[in-house]
């Protein structure tokens, strides 16, 4: 077990930059889920920590020694892929007991037949024999040891990957989007497994992932990539309340959070069509800005509310009710969500106005960078001054 | 059924041209020379006892054989004793013409050494070729290096050259090395092939790169990857390479007429046929035939065996 730094790592194909300088310390058994839209560089900087790609600049420390130079077989990680990648020749067992072999006996003892008679080779091989039955053990297939991976169903298949990944105890875990190729359902019982072996194991996971569902619900700390760089970094609590970048907001949350044009007038108060808002923003200057609503901080309120618009469209999900709406005066949807108790004063195409919990409002400045200075002012005035 | 009826037509019209050679030669090794010279007999021939000429006239008594046989035939003179010697070697020169031309076949020629050398060289020379093949294949489709598709242009380009254009710089070069009438004159210069490479990289170009890079992080050197997880996941594909290479060189004779001049020890069975090629008095066809049923037929139980996995390798896909 080890923690992992990655320093100013960068990688170039040919002209395109897919890394442009990230840096990232994970904590010896930590679970960081990397995540962001495909082409990100996730999976690259996955496969530079793993040694399978070779970085254009930067480092890669293990347990605080550089591994520059050094062979994927020699870094001492596994890896889980998304297709899962058994070798179809060998069993369930011999699948696992892989890494194993090929760390523990020597060339010749791994020869088919005479390595057997070697010296040291058998007591080695029912070593490695108790080794897979306890991985399998924990995984719950040690009844499918002697299939082939041919005979196996998905789910299966993605725990020999896992078996074959934690055999040998590594000093971190790598996962590719192990949980892409399952079903829905499946995907959640595993989710929750994965989260718990890790709990189990106490070791260090690097999850990549484009489902930012499965980042929320496993990790310790999620990395958000966009275009090769890591734009924010914390606790999933965190980067769901605190985002530091509106893209950040926008990828983290299901529904999408709702973004409205504001404008910050010249004292610092914020206009929302037309209509000023309790809200200022510390340092003043005039400008344009874009405010953050996620669906559970809007809620129904009184005709005297900020937002007005009629339903458009609903998504009943029995334990809650996902509405769109469409804004009065503004080419654009919100969504909102409400408790299943408020359904009958949603109809479609009913009109409806919404306030907002100040506190949960975010703030974005036009580049995209977050604006934390906004305080709630007492009351708004009646008119714009 | 009675819309195909065309194609099936044409399909038959093609097997028969294609399995004529072969009823022939089969039938051929059934019959007797005069059957054969005839053409009558049908399939089989009618395995009337024939006698062989050959086998008697070796038995044909020197005068110190009638001699010695003098006791066993009292009061006859010289030329009844060898009248009734001759009867006797007659009746026992005297065989079905099946049994005649597969005895024949073997006794005449060492077919046996043959054989075995056949075995011999077509095993070598496709170990050899797979220890080539496998490795190359594997950097050609799955390693990033420079100059690669320079590299792949060359093994296309490659394919191009008819065998018979360098064989005569070949056999300087073997010549020149002392080589030639040598085992490593029939392996070594088909230990290269170019169509395995070919074939194998386009197999391996649909084997999954997380296969590989699983076997990396499991601890496999690259050599360790192409034998313990390319070789395994590559055996249909394999398996139809050898069916191509050992037919092509089961059935050369091309090469070894070249380089194997002289000592029979080295002939391969395509050589051996050239023992029954007519001398004054005319062919044997019916052991020349024997000795071809017997090479082919090894080649035709391999491939009715393999039949499904080499379809499996010619349409060549890995992982399902």
């Amino acid at each position: 077990m080890a923690g992992l730094s990655i320093e100013n790592v960068t990688k170039r194909f040919g002209e395109t930059e897919v890394l442009k300088g990230v840096s990232l310390d994970i904590a010896d058994g930590e679970f960081v889920s990397l995540v962001g839209p495909s082409g990100c560089g996730k999976s690259t900087l996955l496969r530079i920590i793993a040694g399978l790609e070779d970085q254009s600049s930067g480092d890669i420390c293990i347990g605080g020694q550089s591994v520059a130079g050094q062979r994927a077989a020699d870094r001492n990680l596994s890896m889980v892929f998304q297709s899962y990648a058994l070798y179809p020749h060998l069993s369930v067992g011999e699948n696992i007991a892989v890494p194993l072999r090929m760390r523990r006996l020597n060339s010749l003892q791994r020869l088919p037949l005479v390595g057997r008679l070697l010296p040291g080779a058998r007591a080695q091989s029912r070593d490695i024999g108790q080794q897979v039955a306890q991985a399998a053990e924990m995984l719950e297939i040690a009844h499918l040891l002697d299939r082939k991976p041919g005979q196996l169903s998905g789910g299966q298949r993605q725990r020999v990957a896992l078996g074959r990944a934690l055999v040998r105890e590594p000093a971190a875990f790598l996962l590719d989007e192990p949980l892409s190729n399952l079903d829905a359902k499946l995907r959640v019982q595993t989710r929750a497994e994965i989260a718990e072996l890790h709990r189990r194991l106490a070791a260090t996971f690097v999850y990549v992932t484009h489902d930012q569902v499965e980042a929320m619900t496993m990790s310790d700390r999620i990395a958000v990539m966009m275009g090769g760089r890591i734009l924010q970094c914390a606790p999933p609590d965190v980067v769901y309340d605190d985002p530091d970048r509106i893209e950040v907001a926008e990828f983290i949350g299901s529904p999408k959070i709702n973004i409205l044009p504001v404008e910050i007038a010249e004292d610092g108060r914020l206009i929302l069509m037309d209509r000023p808002l309790d809200l200022m923003l510390h340092r003043g200057g005039k400008g344009i800005a874009s405010l953050g609503l996620r669906p559970e901080a809007l809620r129904l309120a009184g005709p005297e509310a900020p937002i007005h618009g009629h339903v458009m469209h609903r998504e009943n999900l029995g334990s809650e009710l996902f509405v769109q709406i469409a804004l009065t005066g503004l080419d654009q949807r919100l969504t909102l969500r409400v408790g299943p108790e408020q359904r009958g004063a949603l109809a479609l195409g009913s009109a409806v106005s919404l306030d907002f919990d100040r506190d949960k409002a975010l703030l974005f400045d036009s580049a995209g960078a977050r604006l934390r200075q906004v305080v709630q002012t007492a009351s708004a005035p009646s008119e714009v001054a | 059924m009675t819309r195909d009826w065309w194609k099936h037509l044409i399909l038959i019209l093609g097997v028969i041209i294609v399995i004529a050679p072969f009823y022939m030669m089969v039938s051929y090794s059934f019959k007797s020379p005069g059957e054969i010279d005839r053409g009558e007999g049908g399939f089989f021939g009618r395995q009337e006892l024939m006698v062989d000429e050959h086998c008697v006239k070796l038995r044909d008594p020197s005068r110190d054989e009638i001699a010695a046989a003098a006791p066993r035939f009292p009061g006859q003179s010289d030329r009844d004793i060898r009248d009734q010697i001759m009867a006797e070697a007659e009746a026992d020169c005297a065989m079905r013409p099946v049994v005649f031309n597969y005895t024949k076949a073997f006794t005449e020629a060492p077919l046996l050494r043959y054989l075995l050398n056949g075995v011999l060289v077509t095993a070598s020379i496709f170990l050899l070729q797979v220890v080539v093949a496998l490795p190359a294949a594997y950097a050609l489709a799955k390693l990033r290096f420079w100059g690669r598709e320079a590299v792949f242009g060359l093994v296309l380009f490659c394919l191009l050259i008819p065998v018979h254009a360098i064989a005569l710089p070949l056999y300087i070069l073997l010549a020149k090395i002392g080589l030639t009438n040598t085992y490593a004159a029939l392996v070594v210069p088909w230990s290269i092939s170019v169509f395995g490479i070919f074939l194998m990289r386009q197999f391996f170009m649909t084997v999954p790169d997380d296969l590989i890079d699983a076997a990396r992080m499991d601890g496999m050197g690259e050599f360790a990857i192409v034998w313990r997880v390319m070789l395994p996941t590559a055996i249909p594909a394999l398996l139809a390479f050898a069916i191509f290479s050992v037919v092509a060189h089961w059935n050369d004779y091309f090469w070894p007429r070249i380089v194997v001049t002289g000592n029979r020890d080295l002939f391969t069975p395509p050589l051996g046929l050239r023992e029954f090629k007519g001398g004054g008095d005319g062919s044997d066809f019916g052991p020349m035939m024997a000795t071809a049923t017997v090479i082919v037929t090894p080649l035709i139980v391999a491939f009715l065996l393999a039949q499904k996995r080499f379809i499996e390798g010619i349409t060549l896909n890995g992982m399902k």
